[in-house]
């Protein structure tokens, strides 16, 4: 048993160096030494290091071999036994490891002592035994390390050469997303799938088209990067890393056009198909980005559509006297007779096509594209309006009231408002419809201008100076004319308001009569002529009030003389201060000037005979002569009245005396 | 927005209800009225309950010229004069929701219903008064529409009911036209009426 112990196990307990550990280095060089362990210290960490369980039952192995290996319970026993027997002596197997260890050394000094003196041993080193030549998998496996090594090194070269030197590929995909976000500004964008769509119908704002707008975003092939920057004109657009591609129905842009004609004018204008010049330029530079214009275009395209499609509905339902005519892409409906109102649905989307149909066309007579912008825009707000009417509740006024009624609605309980004004409420007018009384009442607005314009323009006598109103809606219109005589102004102003509805007129003079008028321009005319010639008797009245004449009579409304073709005639009779002259007036509203007749008296050609013997017969008037007044001198009728009037009033003449 | 005058008119003897509806419209249509349909002024009575002091009651009033609006009189308490309120069709249904302090009298419910003319600027109702089954009496309502001011109408209005009215008609205009001849007089007006004559047919029983 010894010799397996001394041959395999060599057990050697090492102490510690004869030399000390250098505890430190002094900044001199000195060094300073661990002390070595006292006895005591030096035992106590030796008696740490054994492990008395185990040594004690090594120690009794050899006796107890079987022992142990029959029984646990003897081993146990023995434990105790051991820990019983060791707590008496703890210090015995101490002891036999020490000499033990002791012995160990001792033959160990004995063998070095006799290797060194090489007569009877000497120490031989050993071969050590090779290992396998396993070159190939050293290769294979060194290899294998090489290989993931490098391709670590060589990905992370690659990512810095990608994201050094494609600077302008990282940017481009940025700009996309930069841009994507962008246009999710301003347009609402989902994501299906792998898709981006978006929508640019008005079905948020409330409109009820059936047809979609539905466009689809994708990344751009191949956008000319380079030239972006350097190359900006005028008319390139910027290149963009978006492409939009919007339906093919909604392409190219469109706008509505509606222009009021007269009937001659119609054949002509059907088969028009001019461009608007607004159509074909598009001003780039002013876009920020270049797929604003086109979905704001596509956005109109489908604006005009739905505008179109809702007015031609209405034309085909609406129960009108003179039918509407929906033809194509024109809407006809007539405002007077007379006179019509087309409504044209222009698109730019065969663009070629109408080009070439331009050029042929503008050789035409009818190359004048006559816009009412006003009203284009009107039916515009109009269809915006049902559009609000379709998403907007108007918020009841307490908030516990119910949701559904308009605020007409629910003040018709607290006011009372009878059958008739709650029947008027509910009546919806079609677009149609209130297109076409703005047309009337537009058409009516001119030509009220123009048939007082004319009469401004003829008769420069008395003046006629027209008022209209600035606040006016789209179907009345207020004009107030003013007939005066220039330098007699604060004598005498006739005026009248002329109310401009859509199909007729209504004209409240100054005392206090109302007059309704059809839309024929020449009753407005006729009324005109008719007031001027009452002015001008009104006129010469307060003139001779003025000048100390009286007024003898007057008349409106003339029941002798010749039959006036238009109105009345109207006159007056004036007598001057002193009696002895008298003037008669009449003023006809066709005549260009009022006719003045004078008469003096006393007659001179009395003939005194017996009869007539009084005085008194000397004094009647004589026959009337008219006064020609174009040979006064005067602007106008009134300043001639006056200067007649001044010159006839004289003193009474002495004839009678 | 008229001046509306109410006028009972005394059912003869011998004669029924409908036959007197009868012979005012063949008068009135000899005037030159113009049948337009039918009308209807409805009144409820809803009481308040014992527990919010003295009893005061609320007149419900339905108008068929007015669909949309109900016509709340509050009778006065001593000293007060009757509130009046103009309001929506659900002030209906606040009523039923306030069944604990204002209960309703059914019993009393009182309606005149009967045709309607129109004349010119005149609108000429006959009614017939009933209160549940029972026929109370005929209430002729004449309203001149193109003026407001009683003061500047009631000679016209007197002249045109004495028209096909007779001599019932009195020259001196009812007493809550003649507290109000200078003020602008709108439908309320024509309410309060009805309900002072309703609640002279309730007092009465029997035919009026």
């Amino acid at each position: 048993m010894e010799d397996f112990f001394t041959n395999n196990s060599v057990c050697v307990s090492v102490e510690a160096p004869a030399e000390n550990l250098v505890q430190e280095i002094a900044y001199d060089g000195q060094e300073v030494f661990q002390l070595p362990l006292t006895l005591s210290e030096n035992l106590t960490k030796q008696a740490h290091k054994i492990d008395w369980i185990i040594r004690e039952d090594d120690e009794n192995d050899d006796d107890t071999l079987s022992a142990t290996v029959t029984t646990e319970k003897d081993v146990e026993e023995e434990s105790k036994k051991a820990d019983f027997q060791t707590s008496s002596w703890p210090w015995d197997s101490v002891r036999n490891k020490l000499r033990s260890a002791l012995t160990e050394v001792c033959v160990l000094a004995d063998v070095l002592v006799i290797a060194k003196d090489k007569r009877y041993m000497v120490l031989d080193p050993v071969q050590q035994e090779q290992p396998d030549q396993r070159q190939l998998a050293q290769l294979f496996s060194k290899k294998r390390g090489l290989t993931a090594a490098a391709n670590i090194l060589l990905h992370g070269a690659e990512r810095l050469k990608i994201s050094q030197s494609d600077t302008a590929r990282a940017k481009s995909n940025q700009d996309f997303h930069l841009e994507l976000l962008r246009l999710r500004q301003s347009w609402t964008l989902k994501k299906i799938g792998n898709s981006i769509l978006g929508d640019l119908s008005y079905k948020s704002a409330g409109s009820r088209f059936y047809q979609t707008g539905i466009f689809e975003v994708t990344k751009s092939e191949d956008p000319n990067l380079g030239l972006s920057t350097e190359t900006t004109s005028e008319n390139q657009p910027k290149q963009s890393m978006i492409k939009v591609t919007i339906p093919t129905e909604l392409g190219g842009t469109s706008y509505i056009q509606v222009t009021i004609q007269k009937d001659q004018d119609i054949l002509c204008t059907t088969n028009l198909n001019l461009l608007h010049t607004s159509l074909i330029h598009s001003d780039h530079s002013l876009d920020a980005n270049p797929w604003t214009s086109k979905l704001e275009a596509a956005q109109n395209v489908l604006f005009c559509k739905e505008l179109f499609s809702q007015l031609a509905r209405e034309a085909v339902q609406l129960q009108a006297a003179i039918p509407h005519m929906v033809v194509g892409n024109q809407i006809t409906a007539s405002l007077f007779p007379g006179i019509q109102l087309s409504i044209h649905f222009q698109s730019s989307y065969s663009a070629g096509v109408n080009k070439r149909q331009l050029v042929s066309n503008s050789t035409s007579l009818v190359a004048k594209v006559d816009h009412n912008y006003i009203l284009e825009h009107s039916l515009h707000q109009l269809l915006r309006q049902v559009h609000l009417n379709n998403v907007g509740q108007p918020v009841p006024h307490p908030s516990s009231a119910p949701l559904g009624p308009t605020k007409r609605r629910r003040l018709a309980g607290p006011h009372a408002y009878d059958r008739d004004e709650l029947l008027l409420m509910t009546k919806n007018e079609s677009i149609l419809e209130q297109i076409i009384r703005q047309g009337q009442h537009v058409v009516l607005r001119l030509r009220t201008m123009f048939v007082i314009d004319s009469i401004a323009r003829e008769i420069r006598d008395p003046l006629i100076i027209s008022h209209w109103n600035v606040l006016n809606s789209p179907t009345l219109s207020c004009v107030k004319i003013i007939i005066m005589t220039h330098g007699y102004d604060t004598l005498q102003r006739t005026a009248l308001v002329v109310h401009v509805g859509e199909k007729t007129l209504k004209c409240v003079c100054r005392d206090g009569r109302v007059l309704h008028m059809s839309y024929e321009p020449q009753e407005l005319r006729d009324l005109i002529l008719c007031q001027i010639s009452q002015h001008q008797i009104n006129a010469v009245q307060s003139l001779a009030r003025f000048l100390g004449w009286h007024v003898a009579s007057s008349s409106a409304h003339l029941g002798l003389g010749p039959v006036e073709p238009l109105g009345n005639a109207s006159s007056c009779i004036l007598s001057s201060p002193s009696g002895n002259r008298i003037l008669s007036v009449r003023c006809g509203p066709q005549a260009a000037q009022p006719q003045v007749y004078l008469s003096t008296y006393p007659r001179h050609d009395t003939v005194k005979n017996k009869v007539l013997k009084d005085m008194r017969w000397e004094q009647l008037n004589t026959r009337y002569e008219e006064v020609r007044l174009e040979k006064i001198e005067g602007r106008n009728f009134l300043s001639r009245m006056e200067l007649l009037m001044a010159s006839l009033t004289c003193r009474p003449p002495m004839s009678w005396e | 927005m008229g001046v509306i005058v109410l006028q009972l008119f005394a059912v003869p003897e011998g004669k029924s209800g409908p036959q007197v509806i009868d012979i005012l419209t063949k008068r009135v249509t000899s005037l030159g009225g113009v049948l337009s349909g039918s009308f209807m002024v409805d009144c409820e009575t809803y009481t308040s309950v014992a527990s919010l002091g003295a009893t005061r009651s609320v007149h419900l009033l339905h108008n068929s010229e007015t669909p949309a609006s109900v016509f709340a009189l509050l009778e006065a308490a001593s000293g007060n004069k009757t509130v009046a309120l103009v309001a929506d069709n659900l002030f209906d249904l606040l009523m039923l929701k306030l069944s604990n302090f204002y209960q309703a009298k059914k019993q009393t419910k009182i309606e005149s219903r009967g045709p309607r003319f129109e004349a010119g600027d005149f609108l000429v109702k006959l009614g017939s008064v009933t209160m549940g089954p029972a026929f109370k009496g005929i209430l002729v309502e004449v309203e001149y529409q193109a003026c407001s001011l009683p003061a500047a109408c009631w000679d016209l209005i007197r002249e045109f009911m004495q028209g096909f009215l007779g001599g019932c008609v009195p020259s001196t205009p009812p007493q809550y036209i003649q507290n109000r001849f200078g003020d602008m007089l709108g439908p309320i007006d024509g309410i309060n009426q009805y309900l002072e004559q309703f609640n002279a047919f309730r007092k009465t029983t029997g035919i009026r």
